[in-house]
């Protein structure tokens, strides 16, 4: 009797939503400081794979709530990075404070681009916002008086210490906030009208809801963490070229997000950073193959889009019911 | 597919004074003022205008027909170029060894039609191993599902290609090693007019072989309703196959032509790829017609941008122009009526 209460009370913490979330959280605070981890070179991989994971974050909150793919992603992170990069560089303004700005200011091309492009279906919203960031990494590449286009911007960084651990610990900030932040946004009545624009505009439409001016709402706050994430990644990096706005970082970062499954939001957090970590390493392992990890996320993503659309995410999800439904179920199978 | 221009119910003034036509007359005079002056200038919007013609006229059919849009579609002009590249450069070497006028005249088109058939055999391998299983799966959200879909096809084959042949740029000066033809005083390169030709007569069977071949109406058919097709009796799976097959292949002709003027390497396709992409969104989703007039125009403003500008701004000023259309028409040029059918 005692071991079957046990069992079940097992079961019930594990039920539990808020215990992978702590889980979660906890192993991302203490993974530096275990070996090896706490090795210089692993500890930047996670700082990678933090970034990629926020990333992934901001880019799934347009394209798995309300449907839009934002394919000018990594424009908008650029023009946070050089945004800020560009105030301290010049104006000598902190980067604590430089970043905001740097949010703002992608925030405010989101805007832009939202209220041009999403009157319109799905699809020329996504490509429009493709060519935006296209015209965007052209301006900056070719604007060489201001940006020093192709020879890199040199930006000052965040601490005067190289060690990646308080860089982490940064990152890892950004990457919660922007999960707390957008969850609540999802959580809000706003979610439910992106939710509902995103599965049927008509219905959505038809129940009373504006779906332009959410559609704005939604695409305005993703380009602005977008832009902070940049400005991160400019005071990490301490060099910017306009390469940082290339469609394939893009597609990097669309690849994790659909992999951890769309419309989750932290699906992509949980998978990139073992896949991250994963990555760098397949890259030192074959680094005379370059370019072999985007074939690695080409395929993966391929064979998301086409046998498990939900990613990841489903899969803990159907998980997670399992472990609801409590043991007999466990044996069922499906 | 359906005429968007339709010259019974508008009257001829009221057309003529349309924002398409105000559109396509300054870009007709812009490129005779331009043309007179600057010859040169002329020859390379033809040029590449024929071509990005291929290219958008194939990424338009493909998203009439299946509601793909394709963002691979620049690496079949990548593989064009590699193919013809292969097979044209033993034949340069041997021409070089034994001079002879016919291997001279005919020695770049088996590379250029070897390029079309493996695009085509590559398009055609898409069609049945990746999109016609997410067609069996499910079709929601399709035309966004298949975007991301050929997303990561495009990762695979340009980073595919950089593992499999290296980052060298393997490229040519020309294919027909002749000196420059003068056209009313003006001398014209004679791969650029060749290329021109080839474009033209392409363009010419793709269109009779889409006006009034059985299976090319059956593709206008399907583009129109699928559902209706269907019940008439016409392989949806075989269409869908042909389509896709035929815009890559076309695709991939594009990259062996202009083979002179880009020399194949992984990422070769990312220009091509956004200049179709440009003219398509610029004439309308999924409009053929639409797609071949809308390319020169954007060859137009590339080839101006390049001369008078500069070659990086190739990625701003047609951006800014296009965004200047769809304030105004937001369906696009020809504001064409065939709307994705899976899409609410």
């Amino acid at each position: 009797m005692p071991a079957r209460t046990s069992v079940s009370a097992m079961r019930a913490f594990l039920a539990d939503r808020r215990v992978p979330v702590v889980a979660f959280v906890l192993l991302l605070l203490v993974l530096p400081l275990i070996p090896p981890f706490n090795r210089q070179d692993f500890t930047r991989y996670l700082v990678v794979a933090v970034f990629m994971a926020a990333q992934a974050v901001a880019f799934d909150f347009t394209a798995g709530y309300i449907n839009v793919v934002n394919f000018g992603f990594a424009a908008f992170v650029g023009l946070g990075g050089y945004t800020s990069g560009l105030l301290a560089a010049n104006y000598g303004l902190s980067p604590w404070i430089g970043i905001f700005v740097g949010a703002l200011a992608a925030g405010l091309l989101g805007l832009l681009t939202g209220a041009l492009t999403l009157r319109l279906r799905g699809i020329y919203a996504a490509v429009m916002a493709w060519f935006v960031g296209l015209a965007l990494m052209g301006i900056v590449r070719n604007w060489a008086d201001v940006t020093r286009g192709s020879l890199g911007l040199n930006v000052p960084l965040f601490f005067a210490s190289s060690d990646n651990l308080p860089y982490y610990y940064v990152i890892l900030a950004m990457l919660l906030v922007t999960l707390l932040v957008l969850a609540l946004v999802i959580r809000s009545h706003l979610g439910l009208a992106f939710r509902a624009i995103g599965q049927n505009v008509q219905a959505a439409r038809a129940s009373g809801i504006n779906p332009t001016r959410y559609l704005v709402i939604n695409f305005t706050l993703s380009s602005a963490f977008a832009g902070l994430l940049g400005g991160f990644y400019a005071h990490y990096y301490g060099i910017l070229t306009p390469d940082v706005m290339l469609t394939s970082r893009t597609v990097e970062v669309l690849a994790i997000a659909y992999i951890g499954g769309r419309g989750s939001l932290w699906g992509g957090a949980v998978i990139a950073i073992p896949l991250g970590i994963g990555v760098e390493l397949l890259r030192i392992q074959f680094s005379d193959l370059p370019g072999i990890h985007l074939v690695l996320y080409g395929i993966l993503l391929i064979l998301v889009m086409i046998y498990r659309p939900a990613g990841v995410a489903g899969f803990l999800r159907g998980l997670d019911a399992r472990l609801r439904r409590g043991g007999s179920a466990a044996h069922e199978g499906e | 597919m359906t005429s968007a221009l339709n010259p019974q119910t508008v009257p001829l003034a009221r057309r003529l004074l349309s924002f398409t036509w105000i559109t396509i007359g300054i870009a007709v005079l812009v490129t005779v003022v331009v043309g007179i002056n600057y010859p040169s200038i002329l020859v390379s919007t033809l040029a590449t205008g024929g071509m990005w013609a291929l290219m958008a006229g194939g990424l338009a059919l493909v998203f009439g027909v299946m509601n793909i849009p394709n963002f691979a579609h620049g690496e079949f002009f990548m593989i064009g170029s590699l193919a013809s590249f292969t097979v044209f450069t033993p034949i340069q070497n041997e021409l070089l060894e034994h001079p002879s006028t016919l291997l001279l005249v005919l020695g770049p088109f088996p590379g250029m039609i070897l390029a079309a058939l493996v695009g085509a055999a590559v398009g055609v391998v898409m069609e049945v191993f990746l999109f016609r299983p997410l067609r069996r799966r499910s079709r929601d959200q399709w035309v966004m599902n298949t975007f991301l879909l050929t997303a990561g096809i495009s990762v695979v084959l340009v980073n595919g290609n950089q593992l499999l042949f290296g980052n060298d740029f393997r490229g040519i000066t020309r294919y027909w090693d002749v000196p420059p033809l003068q056209v009313l005083g003006v001398s014209v390169a004679v791969d650029r007019a060749l290329v021109f030709i080839i474009a033209l007569i392409t363009i010419a069977l793709f269109s009779v072989f889409l006006r009034s071949t059985r299976t090319g109406r059956a593709m206008r058919a399907v583009s129109q309703d699928e559902t209706g097709a269907q019940m008439v009796g016409i392989d949806l799976n075989r269409i869908f196959m042909l389509t896709l097959g035929l815009s890559c292949g076309l695709a991939s002709l594009a990259g062996a032509s202009l083979l002179f003027m880009f020399p194949s390497y992984p990422s070769v396709g990312v220009q091509p790829l956004y200049l179709a992409w440009y003219v398509v969104i610029l004439a309308g989703l999924g409009n053929v017609q639409g797609a071949v007039v809308g390319a020169f125009i954007v060859a137009l403003l590339q080839t101006l941008t390049v001369y008078f500008i500069g070659v990086g701004w190739v990625d701003v000023l047609p951006t800014a122009f296009i965004i200047f259309i769809l304030l105004f028409k937001p369906s696009g040029l020809f504001g064409s009526e065939v709307k994705g059918v899976w899409e609410q």
